[in-house]
């Protein structure tokens, strides 16, 4: 049984029960894979906030002046990018990791191993990310996820693949 | 996402809160945060994982599936680092004041939550 609460602390575990306990309870959309896996064409969505580093970062100085806030943009990784690339951004989270070693949280070499085995169809050339910590995701939901979805119709994307860290 | 005809799966290190939040499929696994696919290096574990993710995501039928994965952190407890160095703005504010904590169980989030300047 995978613990949900196994690597929070009281206090995070806390604000997650709170959180849980005030989802709304809407019913779960749902889109069948329009074709097969090994034909459909895949988009990675990671929360780590990362960012090109020609790219602006997500705003970190935001989040330090009103800890309530978090950056609700997203950012569009392309399918070749690896840890040289990228700036990490999230303020809850250990970074080093995954500046060693992207695929630890946004695994795009992995996924083009799995498109190269037949498991799946393609990659789609460019992926996401956002930054995961946000109180309030009212402006994310109404600017950033339109944007992304938006950006995937136009890749011929099948299915998104969403990473939380 | 799933209006606009994209299928979509998460592979959640927190299953209870995605699928309280409505995700479509999860696939649940108990990995410390930062690293979900596994460590950094092991290219044969994240490849496992998000081969595991993928089949989930083809396999599932019925909106609300959740499929526990099977891995295992190959680190004893006691040695899983997580935490950045500098804690979170968020839990020096609530650290520093309990009223706000006790504020945000009830469910209130602030306006602040709303505006990057409070």
């Amino acid at each position: 049984m995978v613990d949900s609460f196994r690597y929070l602390s009281p206090t995070s575990t806390a604000i997650v029960k709170m959180l849980i306990a005030r989802a709304p309870a809407e019913p779960i959309p749902w889109a069948p894979l329009p074709r097969p896996l090994a034909e459909a064409t895949i988009a990675l969505v990671s929360t780590a906030a990362l960012s090109m580093a020609t790219d602006a970062a997500f705003d970190t100085e935001g989040e330090r002046a009103n800890p309530w806030w978090g950056d609700p943009s997203y950012r569009i990784i392309p399918r070749t990018a690896t840890e040289r690339d990228i700036v990490a951004s999230h303020l809850h989270i250990e970074s080093a990791y995954l500046h060693d070693d992207l695929d630890v949280a946004l695994p795009l070499r992995r996924l083009e191993e799995l498109v190269r085995g037949g498991l799946v169809g393609g990659a789609a050339p460019s992926h996401y990310s956002f930054q995961g910590y946000l109180l309030d995701p009212s402006e994310f939901l109404a600017a950033s996820v339109p944007a992304m979805v938006e950006q995937m119709k136009r890749e011929a994307v099948d299915a998104a693949v969403f990473i939380p860290v | 996402m799933e209006a606009a005809g994209i299928s979509t799966i998460a592979l959640s290190m927190v299953p209870a809160l995605t699928a309280a939040a409505g995700a479509p499929r999860v696939a649940a696994i108990e990995f410390p945060f930062g690293r979900p696919l596994g460590q950094p290096g092991d290219s044969d574990m994240q490849r496992a994982v998000l081969r595991a993710t993928l089949e989930t995501l083809r396999d599932a039928t019925a909106p609300g599936t959740v499929v526990e994965l099977p891995f295992k952190w190959p680190e004893p407890p006691d040695q899983v680092h997580w935490h950045p160095k500098e804690p979170s703005p968020i839990g020096r504010l609530l650290a520093s004041d309990p009223s706000l904590f006790k504020q945000l169980l009830k469910g209130e989030i602030p306006a602040a939550a709303s505006r990057r300047a409070p």
